[in-house]
């Protein structure tokens, strides 16, 4: 924290605490309410059995809901499909954004501000509505992407592009790839630019040019900018929702569930509510640890 | 010098590509609008033969007027609390040397760290214990506490480096912190508040899950959840669908469009 500058002001100390309290204290209590009080009784709702028709019956159960997570299928089932989609959405996201940033930056002369701008609109289009979208294109009757394989004579999936799990979870993936490169692209854009020009006439001088140099000189140079990219993208890939809300359901089968999905399916359709404390309650040790991560990677830049 | 064209060509291909990928659907999203319902099922890949509005009807006669309603009231109030709140926060923060400061810091941030779906039985279930359901107040309100962490954080980059001589100056003519928080910082912050609105707001508006599950009621459903009842209501009526999309869509990328360089520039920040 700052320690000079309070040193280097002469103020009334009481009257000082007093303001900095009014200032200070809005933001605790509103985080108390809503984030801390309830992520505590997560935790404490995770040891009982209770249901949201029973709310005054609840049942000690120790930690037999998470016994009974180890033990459920489709818990593994999503924990599993949380981890394909961070690792897919690092590659699509953050692989491509870094391309895409290092072509505006240094590949192209023209039309630098229309593609960034092009590139970056999905960000602002709600999930709900980027899969909406995408519905459409990905319907077996009206789709565009069945009318595009088949005009080229290739054959489509027999049941549809969201009616196989193994196919669905890559369409989700591009779904998200679409709406989110933009955002990598631009964060990415921002670090190459505060890289000098001394640098690459530099590099130059030593014989690395192009994609050489971009690779041994710059992308060295803005690591800090892309771990908090792949920070960033981990975090999101442990939010999503709306995409498996919308497109799949989780099934077919529980085979498309994610933590944020199953965590929903089991508290307000089966009103397991327990067990979906306890879910949530790995979700937030996950939550958590990402974000010292990102404290720790942040002090460092 | 040919070799300097052929990555040329290359990079131009890639980012036009790119930008197809991401024009697509919005182009899918207008052009089913218009089309007919045979057209929509003929012909995928072609462009409608007339521009007929009777999608617009259709989809319009879900309420879709009420819960953009909504979800303008409910964006407003909720960026409003946030910018104002952590604001505040994020000054004290950066200008106090109170023992607790380093611990509130920590706190903050394990509050951004914390997604509403880890917290989202207890959230329910209290705001349900309060009778806020199906209230617009009963969403602003967690909406609130969830924007704030980041907001803070934001914040607190900015004020540290921010110029100190004029609040000393300040000091010495007697202003009290408060005072010169809002006489003095609030009106040269307006970049960053400008950054802090921006980012808020496109995430509040695209809210979906707290909404969700608090919202059940069409009067008081904010947009991304009223999309879903398009949905339900014109189940394979594709036309209707993307025509409520289309007036979901096309006022959010004029105003991005019309601010895209703030907005680009408060997403950059995140990275500094």
């Amino acid at each position: 924290m700052n320690k000079n500058n309070t040193q280097t002001n002469s103020f009334s100390l009481s009257n000082d605490k007093v303001s900095a309290t009014i200032l200070l204290v809005p933001a605790l209590i509103f985080c108390t309410i809503f984030i801390f009080i309830p992520a505590i009784g997560t935790i404490v709702g995770s040891f009982y059995s209770y249901s949201l028709t029973s709310m005054n019956n609840w049942k000690w159960v120790g930690f037999g809901n998470y016994v009974k997570a180890t033990q459920d299928e489709y818990f593994w089932v999503a924990l599993k499909n949380n981890f394909i989609i961070v690792f897919a959405s690092i590659v699509l996201q953050v692989g491509v954004g870094t391309i895409l940033a290092a072509i505006l930056d240094r590949g192209i002369k023209y039309g630098r501000v229309i593609f960034r701008t092009i590139i970056f609109t999905p960000m602002v289009i709600s999930s709900v509505a980027v899969s909406l979208i995408w519905l459409i294109i990905y319907d077996p009757n009206v789709g565009i992407l069945n009318a595009i394989f088949k005009s080229i004579g290739l054959s489509t999936p027999s049941k549809g592009w969201l009616g196989d799990p193994n196919i669905s979870i890559w369409m989700i993936m591009i779904t998200a790839a679409w709406q989110n490169t933009g955002f990598m692209m631009v964060l990415i854009l921002a670090g190459l630019q505060g890289v000098s020009k001394e640098v690459y006439d530099a590099a130059e001088i030593d014989g690395a040019t192009g994609v050489k140099a971009f690779w041994y000189i710059t992308l060295p140079m803005i690591r800090n900018v892309l771990i908090v990219a792949i920070l960033i993208t981990t975090i999101g890939a442990f939010k999503v929702f709306e995409f498996i809300f919308v497109f799949t359901q989780g099934g077919p089968a529980n085979a498309t569930q994610v933590l944020g999905t199953y965590i929903y399916l089991q508290a307000f359709n089966l009103l397991h509510m327990g067990y979906a404390n306890a879910l949530s309650v790995i979700l937030l040790i996950i939550a958590l640890f990402l974000g010292w991560l990102q404290l720790k990677s942040s002090r460092k830049a | 010098m040919s070799r300097f064209k052929i990555a040329n060509i290359i990079a131009y291909g890639f980012v036009t590509l790119f930008s197809i990928y991401v024009l697509m659907p919005i182009l899918v999203m207008v052009l089913t609008t218009f089309k007919s319902k045979r057209e929509i099922f003929l012909e995928p890949l072609g462009i409608p033969s007339q521009f007929g509005i009777s999608s617009f009807e259709k989809a319009l006669s879900v309420g879709l007027g009420s819960f953009m309603m909504n979800s303008f009231i409910v964006s407003f109030f909720a960026v409003f609390l946030i910018v104002t709140i952590s604001g505040m926060a994020a000054y004290v923060l950066s200008r106090i040397d109170f023992k607790i400061n380093k611990f509130v810091y920590l706190l903050i941030v394990a509050g951004f760290a914390i997604p509403p779906a880890a917290v989202l039985v207890p959230l329910y279930t209290m705001v349900s214990n309060l009778n806020l359901l199906n209230s617009l107040f009963g969403v602003i309100m967690p909406l609130t506490a969830f924007g704030i962490p980041f907001t803070v954080i934001l914040f607190y980059a900015f004020f540290l480096d921010f110029p100190k001589e004029v609040e000393e100056a300040a000091t010495i003519d007697g202003c009290t912190k408060l005072q010169i928080f809002f006489r003095i910082i609030v009106p040269l912050s307006g970049p960053v508040i400008a950054s802090a609105a921006i980012f808020q707001t496109v995430w509040i508006w695209n809210e979906f899950l707290l909404a969700l599950i608090m919202l059940t009621s069409d009067d008081f459903k904010t947009l991304p959840i009223g999309l879903l009842k398009l949905r339900g209501e014109w189940t394979s009526d594709w036309g209707a669908i993307m025509a409520g999309l289309t007036i979901a869509v096309i006022p959010v990328l004029i105003v991005f469009l019309i601010f895209q360089k703030y907005f680009v520039r408060s997403l950059a920040g995140l990275g500094k």
